[in-house]
Order: structure tokens, then C-alpha cells, then sequence
């Protein structure tokens, strides 16, 4: 399970370029977790024919 | 004068028992008269109003009606850009934006003849809310104003519920259309990707987003959608089929429809209320009663479709608006900026995996879809939540984000009320433009239960 605590946020906050005062690091944290879990949900194996592939109908107009 | 729906006001209008002029004042004077506990608009058109209704009723006088849409009351909501009048998206940061060209659905529903009431509330950026922090406030329920909305079509949902217009837009990235059409017990429809430009609509997520039309009745949503989709080459999802006729299925027969039902979605994976289940099982006993197949189906849990659909929102909703974030953090309001924020953490090689189930999760639903022409789901949990107990975060996975990340059409209407007299609903998938089919069913059940009948009680 993947997890964040406040320093790694705040570097990941800076990073991107958005304020990161202790009170908005806080602010965040918490769907800053949840998005973690999420994070690891899609991170599960996956089959390797499973590719964000390009693809064409080529029925479309 | 009683609460019309569209197809009954077009009816009278087209019979000349109706004055596009004096339906237009009966709305401002209901706007005038609700709206200050509502909060459903963020700017009345008034003037334009009149002039769209004077220029209706000429049409009708001359006997050069443009069809059902002629004369018919309508809003905005505030991310559909408007030529000439302001266009806020709810936040601080656009409080003085004036768009130059009308969005592709705005001219449309013009041409169409509609008149234009004014601009809705909705949560800032399609995203944040409901919020206390913006220059204008939340849209309240007109069922219990001490109750959500849902969002973040949230004005477009009171206004109609309330009977202030006949009909709206909406935005869906995640259930924007469904949640609130949902919880103010009216229809609303997520068409399928591609069927409905979303030029000059503000965007939150590329691949999410959808436009799509709220209304009373299933009826009326048919007819709003029959002037809203189309090709639109400079929307780059754009696609080009021919459009059919919305409302083609309606008055047929469900006898023979095939019925899925993802029981788990909301029975063990977000169990939804006592009042909801049992809306969706009375609904499922009318479409058996009358014909229909219906069986459970089982998908990847919900929380898989909820954590693609949600990691891909906020990224490309980040990508959008990571450049004013930066410059204009504390100009957002709090729940947008720190919900899109959050995507700060999300790795590249995250949104390639999320890119890569997606196309799992749309082959597993495509391969379910294959022997069925609906999926059954709950809309939302249950009844509207108190506006002031919502929380800024929420793990539960939704409903209707299973459909955004498939771009499967969905619609919502109501199925009831629960035990606090609010509105309960179930959802309805079909495959990709299938849109006349799921009218077809949606009106079927609608009209053969009461809760059209129904309004809020300060309506009426």
C-alpha cells in the first residue's frame, strides 16, 4: 500500500510548483492519501496486452 | 400557470395556446420569487429573455415555428461560454470574463429557438464545491435547501427541480450531470463521447469531459439533446455519424430489452440506501413486468473504475489549470485547488498505468455490453446529503464515473423518495449511441410510475 507523509508531499508540492506553506501541506494530506491508494489500485499487474493503444475504426468518416 | 415540461409547453406553443412572452415572465417572476433561497443563478438575463421571447413568439404568430425548442425557457450552466455575457465558472478567477463567441451548444440551442433565462450556478471549474469561499454561494436543493445539490451541474439541477426553467446544460467528467440530476429527482443525460461538442465549454479533463442536457422528463432531455449533438470538427472528440432521432424510441415497448444489473457496484461495493436499492429493484420488477430480460452482471469492482477515472481528472484537470495555480493559487477557492493539487503526486508512469486499465475496464464493459442493450447502477448512495456535512474528501467510489472512463452514455431519473422525502434514482447504460434506446426505457418507466407528479414543495 502506497502511503505519503508531510515532507514527501511538500517536496512533490514544490516540485510542481505550487505553494507549499505547512498549513497547505496539511490541507492536502489527506487526499493526498487517498489518491495514493488509488494510485496503488491502478498500479495492480495488469495483463501485457494491456496497451493504451492507438487505434482506428475504419468505418469513421 | 402549473410547471410545463418541454414537450407539453412546445405543444401549446405550437398550438398558439401558449405566449413564449408570457411563459418567459412566468419564469422570471418564479426566479424572482425562488431564487433567493435557491441560488440556483448566477446572472438573470432578463432583457435577453424578453427578446428571445418576443422574436419566439413572432415565429409562432407567423407560423414559422422552429420545432420543439421554439420559445422554451432554458440556462447555462456557467462554464458554457456565452457571447457577451458573462461567464464566471464559479470562481473568483473568471469573475469579470466576457466571451466573444457563444459555445458550440449555446448557438446551437439559439438557432433552436430557446430562450436564454441567464447563467447557473455550478461548482467552481466543474470541480470544487459545494464551496463558501467563491463570490457567489452554492445552489441549494429545492427539495430541503439545507441539502446538497450534488455537482457540479448543480444549478442546472435546482433550477429545474424547482420549475425556474424547463430545461439546461450540463457538464459530466465524473457524474456532474447524473449527481445532481440525481439528488433534485429530474433527468439528465451523459450522451456518449463524441456525441456533443464541448467547444466553448470550459474544460476539466480532455478525455472525461461530456455535455449533456438536464430536464424534468427523459422526454424533454431527448428533445434538448436532439439540438445539441452533431458533428463539430474544431471539437477534436468530435464524431462524425449521422444524428439520430432521440426521440425515436419513445412510447415503444422495453419488451425484450436485456438487462444487466451491477448489483455489486451498489449493494457491497458502495452499498447504496435502503430507499435506493429498492428503487432500483422496483424498477427492475416494471421493466420484467412489461417484457424486459433481466439478469446480474459482474464488472471489475467500482473502485477500479473510480481510481482511473479520478487519477485521469485530476492530472489532465491539473495540465489545464497548473499554469494559473501556480500564479493564482489563493484566487481558486479551497476545494478546487487543493483537490487538483493532490495531482502534484501522481507520477507519470501512474497515469500510463491508469491509461492502461482504462482500456481493460472499457473492454470488460464493451465485452459485458455485447448481450445487453442496459446496465443497471444506482445514480448516487442515496438521498441528498445536509450541504454543510460534506466532506472535503471522499474515498467512495461513485456511481457514475464508470461510464466517463468508458464514455458509455448513461442517463439518471428518478425512482422515488427515500425516508427523508428526498429524491432517490437509478442509472441507466447503454452502448455507444444507443442514446434513443435509453430515452425509449427511461420514458417508458417514467411515465408508467408518479414521480413525474411530483414537485418540491416551494415549487409549487
Amino acid at each position: 500500500m502506497s502511503t505519503i507523509d508531510e515532507p514527501s508531499l511538500k517536496v512533490m508540492l514544490a516540485r510542481a510548483g505550487l505553494p507549499h506553506s505547512p498549513e497547505q501541506v496539511r490541507a492536502i494530506l489527506p487526499g493526498a492519501e487517498i489518491v495514493q491508494r488509488m494510485v496503488a489500485r491502478v498500479n495492480a499487474p495488469l495483463p501485457r496486452e494491456a496497451e493504451p493503444a492507438l487505434t482506428f475504426d475504419v468505418e469513421q468518416k | 400557470m402549473s410547471i410545463l415540461t418541454i414537450a407539453e409547453a412546445a405543444k401549446q406553443i405550437s398550438a398558439k395556446k401558449l405566449s413564449p412572452v408570457e411563459l418567459a415572465k412566468t419564469q422570471l417572476e418564479r426566479i424572482r420569487r425562488l431564487d433567493p433561497e435557491l441560488h440556483a443563478f448566477l446572472l438573470v438575463t432578463e432583457e435577453r429573455a424578453l427578446a428571445d421571447a418576443k422574436a419566439a413568439e413572432a415565429r409562432q404568430m407567423s407560423g414559422s415555428l422552429r420545432g420543439p425548442l421554439d420559445g422554451i425557457p432554458i440556462a447555462h450552466k456557467d462554464i458554457y461560454c456565452t457571447a457577451g455575457i458573462r461567464t464566471t465558472a464559479h470562481s473568483r478567477l473568471l469573475e469579470t470574463n466576457i466571451p466573444a463567441e457563444d459555445a458550440h451548444t449555446v448557438k446551437k440551442w439559439a438557432e433552436a429557438g430557446v430562450v436564454l433565462l441567464g447563467k447557473l450556478a455550478t461548482h467552481e471549474f466543474a470541480f470544487g464545491g459545494p464551496s463558501f469561499d467563491l463570490p457567489w454561494p452554492p445552489a441549494r436543493n429545492p427539495w430541503n435547501i439545507e441539502h446538497t445539490t450534488a455537482g457540479s451541474s448543480s444549478g442546472t439541477g435546482a433550477a429545474v427541480a424547482a420549475g425556474l426553467i424547463l430545461g439546461g446544460t450540463g457538464s459530466d467528467t465524473g457524474g456532474s450531470i447524473r449527481g445532481p440530476a440525481a439528488l433534485c429527482g429530474i433527468a439528465g443525460i451523459k450522451p456518449t463521447y463524441g456525441l456533443s461538442s464541448r467547444r466553448g465549454i470550459l474544460p476539466l479533463a480532455f478525455t472525461l469531459d461530456h455535455a449533456g442536457p438536464m430536464a424534468w422528463t427523459a422526454e424533454d432531455c431527448a428533445l434538448l439533446l436532439q439540438a445539441m449533438a452533431g458533428h463539430d470538427p474544431l471539437d477534436p472528440a468530435s464524431v462524425n455519424r449521422t444524428v439520430p432521432n432521440f426521440t425515436a424510441d419513445l412510447g415503444k415497448s422495453v419488451k425484450g430489452l436485456r438487462i444487466g444489473v451491477v448489483r455489486h457496484f451498489f449493494e457491497t461495493d458502495n452499498r447504496a440506501s435502503d430507499a435506493t436499492r429498492k428503487g432500483i429493484d422496483a424498477a427492475l420488477d416494471y421493466f420484467r413486468k412489461e417484457g424486459a430480460e433481466v439478469r446480474d452482471i459482474t464488472l471489475s469492482p467500482l473502485a477500479d473504475y473510480y481510481a482511473v477515472g479520478y487519477l485521469l481528472m485530476i492530472t489532465e484537470a491539473f495540465t489545464l489549470h497548473g499554469p494559473w495555480m501556480r500564479k493564482h493559487f489563493h484566487d481558486y477557492g479551497e476545494l478546487f485547488r487543493d483537490r487538483v493539487a493532490v495531482a502534484a503526486t501522481v507520477s507519470g508512469p501512474d497515469i500510463v498505468q491508469a491509461t492502461r486499465r482504462r482500456r481493460v475496464l472499457c473492454q470488460e464493459m464493451a465485452a459485458a455490453m455485447s448481450d445487453l442493450d442496459i446496465i443497471v447502477s444506482a445514480s448516487q448512495p442515496g438521498e441528498a446529503p445536509k450541504i454543510a456535512d460534506l466532506p472535503k474528501w471522499a474515498e467512495k467510489p461513485s456511481f457514475t464515473m464508470p461510464f466517463n472512463v468508458t464514455g458509455f452514455p448513461a442517463i439518471s431519473i428518478c425512482t422515488g423518495f427515500g425516508e427523508g422525502g428526498l429524491p432517490v434514482s437509478i442509472q441507466l447504460a447503454g452502448k455507444p449511441f444507443s442514446e434513443p434506446m435509453l430515452f425509449g426505457a427511461a420514458h417508458a418507466y417514467e411515465t408508467a410510475m408518479p414521480w413525474r407528479s411530483e414537485r418540491p414543495a416551494m415549487a409549487v
